[in-house]
């Protein structure tokens, strides 16, 4: 797996607030072309993770490098430029905008045209305008958005507009997508889709993912490494099967009343993910029945 | 397949339909002003120009509240500023007018992204608070620094041969209503509205998605302002007699208020609420006087205070029933106008 | 200039008076209550017209614009607080600035917008303090500034105050005290009103008055006052009160008579107020956010 050059390098990262320590000396890498997981109890610090990384939290210590350059004193939109696209776990839509609007927002850095331009009307902005319009219904018709195109986010449905901030991150034409917990309040059919969506990015537009996820099942189909965070460290990485057989991470889960998992074989990955499973919290999205789908669904896609 | 080709042919029709109907609606915009400028007289000329130089005031703050989210309660003071530039520029340098409006625009576009700078670090009822305070001071300050603004005399600002008349100097307001118009439908059609709507909803998601939030925050005050410090220039000049008695901190809270009486984002919304109180002072002591019945307690005093009290009674009844301003009433006729740039209605 | 000082002392105690109202209103409804000086105006004139133009005790006239004042201060709440209560802090905001332009407006109206003069509540010469005259009206203005601001400090920890703040986070934290959210709006308000109220009744005979006096010059160097005591703080409103008088006055003393800058009693303010919110805005005695 190793084998590609690193898009993403995290070093020694420190995130304090006042005596709260949020972030301790996490280190991290992506690859170039990887989907890496980054798995946690609640306030394991991810999303905080995710904020430093995007430069809206200024750690205090350590370097985030990004594609061969320190980005670690660079404002949120310049790194945006650099290609870091990003989802939110509550959703990164401008509710008053429709959904295309929206998806031209996202494209606001590849505009071509000065704001000052588009203001005196410039022949030239009319029609770029009209390209970014037609890129972006392109975009919404790969998400299957088409129908509610000039719907305001704000009316849509959750799974909608969770879909449209996909759709959004995908616009700003990154070089990595930072998804926080993509799959969360998505029906088993969305979620399922979301798979085959993330392979996609990867393989046929060369994305590299990171993203917070609660879902066991979902990294451990999708993902080819994870992080497991707890209390602001690291707790372990390595790749999914590895980590779900790890004692650490099922302890972590489970406040450490977890028992050493019987070292069993192929039943052994669902039974852990069983246990994790339960011991999510309530305001979790349902069950997802995405092992039965997806002995063959999987494998076939890969 | 046959369903789509019908759903694209309805929406062509009503997109047909909907341009239609526009150009309609503007001409007979258009139609309503000429009348009055052409057969009006000078009287109406200039009520004209005060209710276009009043528009882009009210577009102005429109900018600046409604697509950037930033409040001002200190608008008057770049109104002021810029009113006093072109006069000095008039009076003083004897500088032909373009050059006088320039300066004022440039004046109102500083002085804004000055307070814009505040505004980075300041926010919400803070933003509020500074900008009334800032107003006050410019009104106490800079209006009645004697070497700058003639003191309470007032600074002259006479009108160059070309816009003598009222009817050509109704023009030229009209003109640069135009051009604001123009440039404020361009601006939230862009990049830059979209931009300043992540901005006013959501600043961190508007960063992640590379959007320059302290760039595009001090472009809405320096546009805002610039366009303020125009009609601060152009109103000068329709006073020919710029005081510091007219930017009177007061008024530019009767400013916002005017503004979110006729919509916030709702261009429509504004110009037609800004060119109400234009009016208001100016023909209400006719309409009063023309009255059957003359109530009692009438004087000039009244007279001064009646517009603004007419509009936090509108403000008041807005708020209340419908919070969309006109521009809210108004969405049946510019749906599609409002569907893009508003926020709820 | 120990003359300023002494005057900004006690000018800075009517703007200290308002801030605890404005301060009473922030802490347990996040709102900028910018109809605060308006409560004063409405008291003031109630109680100039029971007293001068009625002839009746001056006792009468007291209780007579605290009343006014309380009962504009709970139709405030009814009319236009209560229902953009879900409204954004901003749209409420230029609601109360509306209320405050609406008083002064039937103000003028109704009353004619020419000086009055109040009898002040103490009669009898002014005593020098630092070589400044000071009425025995603005004596008695700085101690009952200090006790309101002492009487309301206290409030905050008794029983209700407790549950006002804590409606302030949390409507349902007050509901399960047991006290309805109206209310605690409908007391917040009327004591605000009540603040404003005697801020004007005390202020209206240190000199001339005419409609809106309490807004048009009072209620920037007021909120100024407030954020300087850090917005929260019922001492810093004290505190900050009587600072902005001192600042107001030394602006007027240094730069207004030494300089001949115009404005420069607002000026002074201002700077002050900007030198606050940029440096230190939690302000003097404002926790950390």
């Amino acid at each position: 797996m190793r084998k590609k050059r690193h898009l993403l390098k995290v070093d020694g990262l420190q995130l304090r607030f006042g005596g709260l320590q949020v972030l301790d000396d996490l280190s991290l890498t992506v690859d170039e072309g990887q989907i890496v997981g980054l798995i946690g109890p609640n306030g394991a610090g991810k999303t905080s993770c995710f904020n430093c990384l995007t430069g809206i939290y200024q750690p205090q210590d350590g370097r985030v490098l990004f594609d061969g350059t320190d980005v670690s004193r660079l404002p949120t939109h310049r790194r945006a430029r650099l290609g870091m696209g990003r989802t939110w776990q509550n959703l990164g839509v401008i509710d008053s905008l429709t959904v295309t609007e929206n998806v031209m927002l996202a494209q606001h850095q590849r505009t071509g045209y000065s704001a000052l331009a588009g203001m005196l009307g410039l022949a030239g902005t009319w029609l770029r305008e009209r390209e970014l319009r037609r890129d972006a219904a392109e975009i919404i018709d790969y998400f299957g958005l088409e129908d509610i195109a000039d719907e305001r986010c704000g009316s849509l449905p959750y799974g909608k507009r969770k879909t449209c901030d996909m759709a959004m991150a995908l616009a700003t034409d990154p070089k990595m997508l930072l998804l926080d917990e993509p799959a969360s309040g998505l029906s088993p059919e969305e979620a399922l889709g979301l798979v085959e969506t993330l392979r996609e990015l990867r393989d046929r537009l060369k994305l590299t993912i990171l993203m917070i996820e609660h879902h066991v099942p979902l990294v451990a189909e999708v993902c080819d490494y994870v992080y497991v965070l707890n209390f602001g460290k690291l707790l372990t990485e390595g790749e999914p099967d590895e980590i779900q057989r790890h004692p650490e991470v099922i302890a972590a889960y489970l406040g450490g009343a977890a028992a050493e998992p019987e070292v069993n074989e192929t039943d052994e990955a669902d039974d852990t993910t069983q246990v994790l499973r339960a011991s999510q919290s309530p305001g979790e999205p349902p069950e997802w029945p995405l092992q039965p789908a997806a002995e063959g669904g999987a494998h076939g896609a890969a | 397949m046959a369903t789509a080709t019908l759903v694209l042919t309805r929406i062509r029709v009503g997109n047909g339909l909907w341009t239609v109907l526009r150009i309609v609606l503007v001409l007979a915009a258009l139609a309503l002003v000429a009348y009055p400028l052409i057969f009006g007289g000078d009287v109406w000329a200039q009520r004209i120009s005060r209710g276009a130089i009043y528009a882009i005031i009210g577009l102005s703050i429109n900018t600046l509240t409604g697509h950037a989210g930033q409040i001002s309660l200190g608008h008057q003071a770049f109104v002021g500023i810029g009113a006093f530039a072109a006069a000095f520029m008039a009076s003083r340098l004897g500088a032909p007018l373009g050059f006088g409006l320039g300066a004022a625009a440039l004046v109102g576009a500083i002085t804004a992204a000055i307070v814009g700078m505040v505004a980075l670090r300041v926010s919400g009822l803070y933003l509020a608070l500074v900008t009334l305070a800032f107003g006050m001071t410019a009104e106490t300050t800079i209006f009645n620094w004697r070497e700058f603004t003639g003191g309470g005399a007032g600074a002259s600002a006479p009108r160059p041969a070309i816009v003598e008349s009222d009817f050509s100097y109704a023009l030229l307001c009209l003109g640069v209503l135009a051009l604001v118009l123009y440039a404020d439908w361009r601006m939230v059609a862009t990049k830059t509205g979209r931009a300043l709507a992540a901005v006013r909803n959501n600043e961190q998601i508007a960063a992640t998605l590379g959007v320059n939030v302290t760039g595009y925050k001090l472009a809405a005050f320096c546009f805002s302002g610039l366009a303020a410090g125009l009609a601060g220039g152009l109103f000068a000049h329709w006073n020919q007699v710029v005081q510091a008695l007219d930017f009177e901190f007061q008024v530019a809270l009767v400013w916002v208020l005017m503004t979110v009486v006729g919509g916030l984002r709702s261009r429509l919304g504004v110009i037609i609420a800004s060119a109400f109180f234009a009016l208001l002072p100016l023909t209400l002591p006719n309409f009063l006087a023309s009255l059957p019945w003359q109530p009692p307690f009438l004087n000039e005093a009244v007279y001064h205070v009646l517009p603004p009290f007419i509009v936090v009674v509108l403000l008041l009844i807005v708020l209340r029933f419908f919070p969309g301003g006109l521009g809210q009433l108004l969405a049946p006729l510019t749906r599609r106008t409002a569907h893009k740039n508003g926020d709820r209605g | 200039m120990g003359a300023f000082i002494a005057l900004g002392l006690f000018q800075g105690a009517v703007y200290g008076l308002l801030a605890v109202g404005i301060v009473l209103v922030y802490k347990a409804k996040r709102v900028f209550n910018f109809a605060q000086g308006e409560f004063g105006s409405v008291a003031a004139f109630s109680a100039f017209y029971l007293v001068v133009a009625l002839g009746l005790p001056y006792w009468v006239g007291v209780v007579g614009g605290l009343v006014a004042a309380v009962g504009t201060g709970l139709i405030v709440e009814r009319v236009i607080v209560r229902p953009l209560e879900s409204a954004s802090r901003t749209i409420m905001l230029v609601a109360l600035v509306g209320v405050a332009l609406f008083t002064i407006a039937i103000t003028v109206l109704i009353a004619e917008p020419i000086p009055r003069v109040m009898p002040p509540l103490i009669g009898g010469s002014g005593v020098n303090i630092l070589g400044a005259g000071i009425l025995p009206q603005q004596l008695i203005l700085l101690a009952v500034l200090a006790v309101l601001a002492a009487a309301m400090a206290w409030f905050f920890k008794t029983d209700l105050g407790l549950a006002v703040l804590a409606s302030s986070q949390d409507i349902r934290a007050a509901q399960v005290v047991g006290i309805s959210p109206v209310a605690i709006s409908r007391l917040v308000w009327g004591m605000a009103a009540l603040l404003g109220g005697v801020a004007g009744l005390l202020y209206a005979p240190v000199g001339i008055f005419t409609p809106g006096f309490m807004t048009l010059t009072m209620l920037v160097p007021a909120f100024a006052a407030a954020v300087l005591g850090g917005m929260t703080s019922l001492p810093g409103a004290f505190v900050g009160g009587i600072s902005i008088g001192i600042v107001q006055n030394l602006g007027i003393y240094l730069l207004g008579q030494q300089l001949a800058v115009p404005g420069a009693a607002e000026l002074g303010v201002f700077a002050l107020l900007m030198l606050v919110l940029l440096i230190r805005p939690q302000g003097l005695l404002g926790k950390e956010a």
